[in-house]
């Protein structure tokens, strides 16, 4: 009893101290954990096999530094599948600072597989306005896009010029960190121009997704850093998501025991009254 | 006549963009387009109001020397160095990549790390089976939190989609009526305003 006492005093410095080293030490000392393969997340690779060679997929990165860790692993892993299929990327933005991420992104995986900025990718730029940019983009790619990210004019770029409206985009595949993001792709390009919508959302964001999947207007979704996990298995990419596994189960299994003391103390202290 | 012009061209924009959604006659798709586009260019000067708003709160903090104005001088010196090497040296150019990669992507990355350690001091201090309800919700979790990870998988392989259907069938039923509930309220709120009733948008009495 006394050592229930304790733990219900316990200094929440120990168990900072804790979860530290629950995420540290895995990372250190990889234990290998295996990682299964969930529907939504077959549903997204799946999706980018059956494309034909050269097909537009839209990459929106609508997310910022904060939501890096969970969600740039997932770019990443999407954007090798691509060129890994000779797909075409077409990149935007609906959060300002995405944008730079996606560039990194671009500068990780393109020289490896010898493409072409401008042929092969571009990156469009952060483009304000939520729904009504994304309807107005669907209806007329022109209307809101006439230089990429640098301000060079798109219509000197082969890929800038064969994207006019919703129709040239066979995919567009968003990675969300929140409003505006996936729901927008969802209720308002989805909805009115049919396209295929697949996401990539931080863990937290994620459960809401799923009456989109339920109802067909998603297909695919990557969930938190372990849909990214997933999506590096899928392409035989062992990156930086699954090495982050092992370190996000044991804060997991952390958790979980923090719980279970926490009402054994709740218990016990009912007993006492 | 400060009133009511207002209150008539929110009737009828909101009129006509809800219609012409259901009309494809040519003018009124080129007409809701063009209402849409104006909306893009509107838009363009939210940027300035966010930063004239933010100097301005900032400045008054500084002048007044209410509590942790020192960080304040951080923040505007910040926001014009990021603006001026956005400016001069583009999105590609070195000063400008140099203080997002170093300074922002840590920083944004730290702030949003320190989520987890709040949560697990949350978990263990206040995350309690005190009623069926909140039992319930604290088993959902644990299944969830433990199904969601490489963890799971290994300690049962049927764990995953047992999450899986959590996720599908229980989460999907309950946020689906949450969702229903706050469309419908929005359905309403958007008629009150077109019909004039909500005029708070306005700002001022009435």
């Amino acid at each position: 009893m006394k050592l229930l006492e304790r733990l219900a005093k316990i200094d929440r410095r120990i168990i900072f101290l804790l979860v530290g080293l629950a995420a540290i030490i895995p990372l250190l000392i990889p234990i290998g954990l295996p990682v299964d393969i969930t529907k939504p997340v077959q549903n997204v690779y799946d999706t980018i096999e059956s494309l034909p060679e050269g097909s537009i997929v839209v990459v929106s990165v609508d997310y910022d530094p904060g939501s890096e860790a969970e969600l740039y692993p997932a770019t990443l892993a999407f954007i090798e599948h691509c060129f890994r299929r000779n797909l075409r990327v077409y990149m935007m933005g609906l959060w300002p600072a995405g944008i730079a991420l996606g560039n990194d992104a671009f500068a990780e995986i393109a020289p490896k597989y010898n493409k072409e900025y401008g042929v092969d990718y571009i990156n469009i730029g952060y483009k304000p306005g939520g729904p009504v940019m994304l309807l107005t983009l669907g209806r007329s790619v022109a209307d809101i896009v006439n230089a990429d990210y640098a301000g060079t004019p798109i219509d000197s770029f082969p890929l800038g010029r064969a994207v006019k409206t919703a129709r040239d985009m066979s995919v567009v595949m968003t990675f969300s960190a929140g409003d505006p993001g996936i729901l927008h792709w969802i209720i308002y390009f989805n909805a009115r121009f049919g396209n295929v919508i697949c996401g990539s959302t931080t863990a937290i964001s994620a459960p809401r997704q799923y009456q989109y999947l339920a109802s067909g207007q998603l297909i695919g979704l990557l969930g938190g850093l372990k849909g990214a996990a997933e999506y590096e298995t899928l392409v035989d990419r062992k990156d930086r998501a699954i090495a982050g596994m092992d370190s996000q189960s044991i804060v997991h299994v952390l958790l979980v025991i923090f719980i279970i003391i926490g009402n054994i103390i709740l218990l016990s202290e009912r007993r006492k009254k | 006549m400060k009133r009511t012009i207002p209150l008539i061209i929110v009737f009828g924009c909101g009129i006509f963009m809800l219609i012409s959604f259901f009309i494809p006659l040519r003018w009124v798709q080129d007409t809701s387009q063009l209402l849409q586009t104006w909306y893009l260019g509107v838009i363009a000067f939210f940027v300035f109001i966010g930063i004239a708003n933010i100097v301005r709160v900032n400045v008054n903090k500084i002048q007044r020397k209410l509590a942790d104005w020192q960080y304040s001088i951080i923040l505007l010196v910040f926001l014009f160095v990021m603006i001026g090497a956005g400016i001069f040296g583009g999105p590609e150019g070195g000063l400008f990549n140099y203080l997002f990669h170093n300074f922002q992507i840590p920083l944004s990355a730290t702030m949003f790390s320190l989520l987890a350690f709040f949560v697990a001091s949350a978990a263990f201090r206040a995350f309690r089976a005190r009623n069926p309800e909140a039992t319930l919700l604290l088993i959902a979790a644990v299944l969830v939190m433990v199904g969601r990870v490489p963890v799971g998988y290994w300690i049962w392989h049927g764990f995953p989609d047992l999450v899986e259907w959590l996720m599908q069938v229980p989460n999907t039923a309950a946020k689906r009526g949450i969702i229903l509930g706050i469309d419908l309220g929005l359905i309403s709120m958007a008629l009150r305003v077109l019909l004039g009733i909500e005029r708070s948008y306005m700002g001022g009495k009435d």
